[in-house]
């Protein structure tokens, strides 16, 4: 048995690693001939950007450990990134804020995955494209014709499907989400949720839901990738899209569509206050002494342990910060419905308002009330059963 | 004349059963209550403390204790060379007992319906709730196990339970009903031991001993 025998366990994963990498040659070789030539030169653009070549290879290697590939694929995902461009992208917009776009492509200085992103073939995009109007229209009903299943159709927003979809129209044809959403979608290789407002519905499918906004895979009825949060980290997204790129298939997903790569383990798993949630030193209220020795967040409503995410390992701009290392617990940004679910944000999920919004209740005084009742109950039964059984006794 | 006769009634193995179970719900309710509502350890440095860590080993402990306990139980139930009792947790189908045994528990009757099951019509229903609300705080605790392991056996079993993660709304969810069923849990304790002791005391057969030496003693004319 292999699984036993070390070294010939080594070897089994070995050669699926090795068939893996032939595998991505080949489709990085079938890309290279079918898809279009990309517009810029990446090499030259990173080095009109400032970045060196040796920034790039450690770029890779930090990418390829984030799939979760050995550091023989470290080529591949160099190859990936100056193909990055050849992938064209149909990015559209729904229900938002326009957060994640921000999110994504804002940056204090470029770094690789922004000039990644900045490279992407956006064939449609409707905060970036300079085209307007009808021109828009053609834009996008042109890269529907061009590249029929072969791009990837990136959807930033929920689906607001009250009304037949009116509450959402959009564009010189005054056409609603859902219609656009159905057209698009029908024709793409994949479709990639990028925020949780695509993936779960987020604030607009918050309780009560006016609009009956739902995500992209509820409204449609498809599969998609969600690159969870509020707004997700660009690297959970460039990564997916590089996996894209090197496999031509999309990676593994979790129950909820999250790439296992990115959304495999909790924040509470990976936070750095976990040591002093283990000790039992718990933040009581903001500014206290604890809060300033960076003691767990527990207490103050952190939602890590119930929440998917790999913020605490690759945390956000630039690699600077992330809440809980900000101070502030999380808030169960990638899971589905936790607007509803995770609230109140700064309280434990067992002392939540039971009833209307902002009930006063929760679940602990409704089971001290009951107890008590009960007890209460207990003590004039016990009352009457001696009232009762004892006068029988008398009687016989 | 009246004769007083012990009766078995609880073999050895279901006696052991119900204490275990019995302990290990209280531990897992004391750890529990810390880890939803914790105090902090103030003295000493962090390196030197692991309270929570520990009230979780403990939790953890005892609620596998208690898995397979439940499992027994149910083994028990169908399985038991004594006195297999599955039948007996559906006493409540009797209607006519049932509403014998409401008049006698209200003290409207001083009469307690006649002895068809091991378990009585309301009991049998109170006990059936209780195998039910184990197996879903088994099914519960788990799935919040087995979140916080990436290997091993527990992770095994989550992730065979994760659509019932999914379907419930995220480990959010789970939580806070497992937190809801410690309340049932509680307010079931509460109940079944005030019964035990009037029983004991309104019938004098012994109910409470019985749990430990297995009989109880009956009246025969
Ligand atoms: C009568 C039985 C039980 C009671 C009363 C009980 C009670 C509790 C309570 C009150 C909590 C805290 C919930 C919150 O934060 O609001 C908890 C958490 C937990 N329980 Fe239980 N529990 C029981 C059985 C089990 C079982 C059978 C298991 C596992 C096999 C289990 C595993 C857990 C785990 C893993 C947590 C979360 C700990 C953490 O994330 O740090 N429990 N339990
Ligand atoms: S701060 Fe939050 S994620 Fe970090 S250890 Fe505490 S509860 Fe877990």
């Amino acid at each position: 048995m292999g699984i036993i025998n070390d070294d010939g366990y080594r070897k089994v994963i070995d050669r699926q690693y090795r068939e893996m990498l032939a595998q991505c040659k080949t489709h990085m070789d079938e890309v290279e001939r079918t898809l279009p030539e990309p517009i810029e030169d990446f090499q030259l653009l990173l080095k009109e950007r400032g970045v060196s070549r040796r920034n790039f290879i450690k770029w890779t290697a930090v990418m390829t450990g984030a799939l979760m590939l050995p550091p023989m694929f470290r080529p591949m995902v160099a190859r990936a990134a100056e193909n990055f461009s050849r992938l064209p992208v149909v990015w559209l917009h729904f229900a938002e804020c326009t957060g994640c776009s921000e999110s994504l492509l804002r940056t204090s200085y470029p770094n690789i995955d922004s000039i990644l992103l900045d490279t992407i073939s956006l064939e449609y995009h409707e905060t970036l494209m300079a085209a307007a109007g009808d021109q828009a229209e053609q834009n996008l009903e042109k890269a529907l014709h061009d590249f029929p299943g072969k791009f990837i159709c990136v959807i930033e927003g929920a689906l607001p499907t009250g009304l037949d979809g009116k509450y959402l129209t959009l564009g010189p044809k005054g056409k609603t989400g859902l219609e656009l959403a159905k057209e698009v979608t029908s024709k793409a290789a994949a479709v990639v949720c990028i925020g949780s407002c695509s993936a779960f519905g987020n604030v607009q499918a918050a309780r009560p839901n006016p609009t009956d906004a739902k995500s992209i895979s509820e409204a449609l009825n498809i599969k998609t990738v969600n690159i969870a949060g509020c707004p997700p980290n660009p690297i959970n997204f460039v990564g997916t899209v590089l996996h894209y790129l090197m496999f031509g298939a999309l990676p593994a997903l979790d129950n909820l569509g999250r790439p296992v790569w990115a959304y495999g383990k909790r924040i509470h798993d990976y936070c750095e206050r976990r040591p002093h949630y283990d000790a039992g030193e718990y933040v009581e209220e903001w500014g206290d002494e604890g809060a300033k020795k960076g003691w767990c967040l527990y207490k103050m409503g952190c939602k890590g342990p119930y929440t998917y995410a790999n913020c605490g390992r690759i945390r956000f701009n630039d690699a600077i910060s992330w809440p809980i290392m900000g101070g502030h617990g999380c808030m169960g940004c990638t899971e589905s419905g936790f607007w509803d679910t995770m609230a109140p944000l700064e309280k434990p999920v067992s002392q939540a308002g039971i009833g209307v919004v902002g009930g006063e209740h929760t679940i602990d005084k409704i089971g001290i009330a009951l107890t008590g009742l009960t007890v209460a109950g207990i003590a004039a039964h016990a009352g009457l059963s001696a009232f009762r059984h004892g006068k029988c006794d008398k009687g016989e | 004349m009246e004769k007083i006769l012990p009766k078995q009634e609880w073999s050895v193995a279901l006696r052991i059963n119900h204490w275990v179970m019995a302990t290990s719900i209280f531990i897992l309710i004391a750890t529990g209550l810390y880890i939803a509502r914790p105090f902090t350890v103030a003295h000493g440095e962090t390196v030197n403390k692991f309270f929570m860590g520990n009230v979780r080993f403990v939790h953890l402990l005892f609620g596998v204790i208690l898995m397979f306990i439940f499992i027994q139980r149910v083994y028990l139930a169908f399985f038991s060379r004594f006195h297999a009792d599955w039948k007996d947790f559906f006493a409540w189908t009797k209607l006519g007992n049932f509403w014998k045994q409401i008049k006698f528990y209200t003290l409207i009757s001083k009469e307690p319906p006649a002895h068809t099951h091991l378990y009585g019509p309301l009991q049998s229903l109170a006990y059936a709730g209780l195998l039910f609300m184990l197996f879903l705080m088994v099914v519960t605790g788990l799935i919040l196990t087995g979140a916080g392991y990436h290997g091993g056996l527990l992770r095994f079993v989550y992730s065979i339970l994760r659509p019932v993660e999914t379907l419930l709304g995220g480990l959010v969810m789970v939580r806070y009903f497992h937190h809801v069923l410690m309340w049932c849990f509680i307010l079931f304790i509460v109940v079944h031991v005030y019964m035990a002791f009037w029983y004991d005391i309104i019938l004098k057969e012994g109910t409470i001993s019985s749990m430990v030496s297995g009989r109880v003693f009956r009246r025969s004319h």
